[in-house]
């Protein structure tokens, strides 16, 4: 009797045991495919090596919106990761959906870390009514790439790129090649994308939404037809309609493949594309050039927006699941990281130490096209424009904006009806969003 | 035995067999209740409500919902635009199917090949299809708009203009049922007799008039079904060649019904509205299946 008891007992012990000192599993989602995946997966077995009570599995849940969706059925069904990488434009509907650790929380618990690392801009996006919701990660800016072979072959300087957007229509002029009739060479090329517009009117210091964008109190009111966008509006409609931009649709792609052909010689493109227009031109024996936004003379500067995406925690009422991805989340921040990370994708550092490093290291040095990049963010002013706007029918709103641009490229609208289009839906999307959160 | 044992037996030898047919159903009632009727029910609930991204706010609205999509000027677009699409992938997909079949119906050595090689394209999903046609017809390196650039010297923006995108789907749609119209098109064929060909063929009948009077009359029960298979398609399948190529662009003239439904729900998360349109959706098919059945099947040639 005695003895099974012993037995038992040990059994017990050794099983207790084993499960206070079994690793804590933190599950970790993202959007990262293809060599960017490839980079995620090995900062975090760095991680899981250097930290041996915690374990991150980190799974790829496919594009954006793939993600976002996946998270939400995984929180219905009650069992949602602990941390999960949603885009920018999704800030408003993790804020309003309840299930979300703000990252400001462990901020001021853990003397530890210190928000005054992460670079102001970058910070300044994901800090909405005074908190820090999210730990950024993957930021990127937009970037107008130039092929400085092409340049030469037109006369222009290839290391001075326009900075106004009289200079830039010019050199997109002078970048239109015709040949019996037809365009053989398109000076300007850019996809229908949304952000772009956004960025335009970061650079012009204009507002998209009310309540300081957004991020004073919940927007309710669309504000971006208004003088500044559209001055965007006509500047890209202009080019199009004289020849020297061509139209590059719906999505990335098909602009991307237009420039790396070198049909087009600029292109306004996104950060996070320079490691791909760096090898395109390597391989096509073209020099790449990369330049910053460039903006209306008349009008006072702002900046630019990041892009990208955020780590978010959900609240999974566990403690120390909790704790473990505070850390891992605090380990991805710090510059060695950072740097690892921004050399490897083409992403910038969130973190200042890391820009420095690199600064330091001759990286910048090395490729001065990933210092564009950099630089035009840190020369861009911290204001709720540039901050960018903060909305729950986000995604939304940048598709009716893509599709206000197609309707005036096709001739169905003007610009100025397109834009009061555009905003009349951005409203009525907005008031049915709000009205849940009465 | 006592009789009154072999009689209970025999009460319970007929309740079993008149049971184990429904037992045996069991199993699939079970996966369609849980995966399509339970759905189904819920869809519906949610389409009288307006709810949040995460489901943590809802707000019943009625009948708004569907209010807002019939006033809605871009629902009337896509209804038009999935209108388009539906009758030109289904008239012109079965022309050419047909006329395929035709062809592939010769005793000729290697037809077997020739069958194979049309029919692959069935054997593929449709998001395959759509990135090899996104591929064919991209303007810098696709070998169609190369084609067309030797042949025509037109520079065409496939996937990025109208209306060349709307086109460009319907080709890729045409494409991928070309295989299922084919194979049941064939088995037609081969099931009427030569001797009516030879009988007509005797009174003098052309190869037109062979055709319009013998081989449509005796292939339209098969015409019916392949028609109503393909409305299903071009209804709810070729949503992964419009994801594909055109991600319902450029503007919205690429939209059909099922691409608004997707986007609504998991793109803009409003799940409310994507209900709606799911109950549309099935109020139309049921509308559409209801008049097929009833009227178009008088035309219909029985043997």
């Amino acid at each position: 009797m005695w003895r099974k008891f012993m037995v038992f007992g040990m059994v017990l012990v050794f099983a207790v045991s084993f499960l206070l000192a079994a690793p804590v599993t933190i599950r970790f989602w993202h959007a990262m495919n293809g060599p960017l995946g490839e980079m995620v997966q090995k900062l975090v077995k760095e991680f899981n090596q250097t930290h041996p009570n915690i374990v991150v599995k980190a799974d790829y849940a496919g594009s954006y919106s793939e993600t976002l969706s996946k998270t939400i059925a995984a929180v219905k069904g009650g069992n949602p990761p602990d941390i999960v990488q949603i885009y920018d434009i999704g800030t408003q509907m993790m804020i309003d959906s309840g299930v979300i650790v703000p990252i400001q929380k462990f901020i001021n618990e853990d003397k530890s870390f210190d928000v005054n690392t992460l670079i102001p801009q970058v910070r300044g996006y994901y800090t909405v009514g005074g908190k820090l919701y999210s730990m950024p990660f993957n930021s990127s800016n937009p970037v107008i790439y130039y092929n400085k072979t092409l340049f030469e072959k037109a006369g222009l300087n290839p290391d001075n790129p326009p900075t106004t957007w009289k200079q830039f229509e010019e050199v997109a002029r002078k970048l239109t090649v015709k040949k019996n009739g037809k365009t053989i060479q398109y000076g300007f090329t850019s996809g229908l994308i949304g952000w772009f517009f956004e960025q335009y009117m970061a650079v012009q210091n204009a507002l998209m939404f009310n309540n300081g964008n957004g991020r004073i109190k919940r927007a309710t009111k669309a504000v971006f037809d208004s003088p500044a966008g559209l001055r965007i509006f006509n500047f890209w409609n202009n080019m199009i309609q004289e020849g020297i931009m061509i139209n590059g649709g719906p999505g990335w792609d098909n602009a991307n493949a237009i420039f790396a052909s070198q049909k087009a010689a600029m292109l306004l493109d996104s950060t996070s594309d320079v490691g791909m227009m760096l090898a395109e031109a390597k391989q096509g024996h073209w020099e790449l050039g990369v330049m910053a936004l460039p903006h209306p003379a008349n009008v006072p500067y702002g900046g630019v927006i990041i892009g990208g995406a955020s780590l978010w925690m959900i609240n999974t009422h566990n403690t120390m699941k909790e704790k473990a991805a505070w850390e891992f989340l605090k380990w991805l921040e710090q510059a060695k990281q950072q740097v690892q990370w921004s050399e490897g994708t083409g992403y910038f550092p969130i973190n200042k130490n890391a820009i420095t490093k690199m600064m330091y290291e001759g990286f910048y040095a090395k490729y001065p096209q990933y210092l564009t990049t950099v630089f035009q963010l840190l020369m861009s002013k911290v204001d709720y424009a540039t901050r960018g706007g903060v909305t729950g029918v986000f995604p939304k709103i940048r598709a009716t904006i893509e599709q206000a641009l197609s309707k005036v490229f096709d001739h169905a609208m003007t610009p100025a009806q397109a834009l009061k289009w555009a905003q009349d839906q951005a409203d009525q999307a907005m008031a049915q969003y709000n009205s849940l959160y009465q | 035995m006592h009789p009154a044992f072999t009689l209970v037996h025999q009460e319970v030898i007929n309740l079993s067999k008149k049971l184990i047919p429904y037992l045996l159903l069991v199993p699939t009632f079970l996966i369609i209740g849980l995966f399509i009727y339970y759905p189904a029910v819920m869809t519906f609930q949610k389409s009288f409500y307006r709810v949040s991204p995460f489901g943590n706010r809802v707000f019943f609205v009625g009948l708004k919902n569907f209010e807002s999509l019939f006033e809605s000027p871009s629902y009337q677009q896509e209804a038009v635009t999935t209108l388009i699409f539906v009758v030109v992938s289904i008239f012109v997909g079965l022309v050419i199917s047909l006329l395929f079949s035709l062809l592939l119906n010769e005793k000729v050595p290697g037809i077997g090949i020739f069958r194979t090689i049309i029919f692959s394209p069935y054997a593929v999903s449709p998001a395959i299809a759509g990135m090899l046609w996104s591929f064919l017809l991209n303007p810098v390196v696709g070998y169609v708009s190369y084609a067309f650039l030797r042949i025509f010297g037109v520079q065409t923006h496939w996937l990025t203009s109208y209306p060349a995108a709307l086109m460009a789907i319907i080709v890729a749609t045409i494409w991928q049922n070309l295989g299922f119209n084919i194979i049941f098109f064939l088995s037609g064929l081969q099931g009427i007799p030569e001797s009516y060909y030879e009988a007509a063929r005797i009174d003098g009948a052309g190869a037109v008039k062979r055709f319009f009077n013998i081989t449509v009359p005796l292939l339209s029960p098969i015409t019916f079904y392949l028609a109503i298979m393909d409305v299903t398609f071009t209804m709810f399948s070729s949503f992964g060649i419009i994801d594909i190529m055109t991600q319902g662009g450029p503007g919205n003239t690429t939209t059909t019904f099922i691409y608004r439904l997707y986007r609504d729900g998991f793109i803009y998360f409003n799940s409310g509205m994507a209900s709606a349109e799911s109950i549309v959706l099935i109020l139309i098919m049921g509308i559409v299946t209801f008049i097929y059945f009833k009227f178009v099947q008088k035309a219909v040639h029985y043997r």
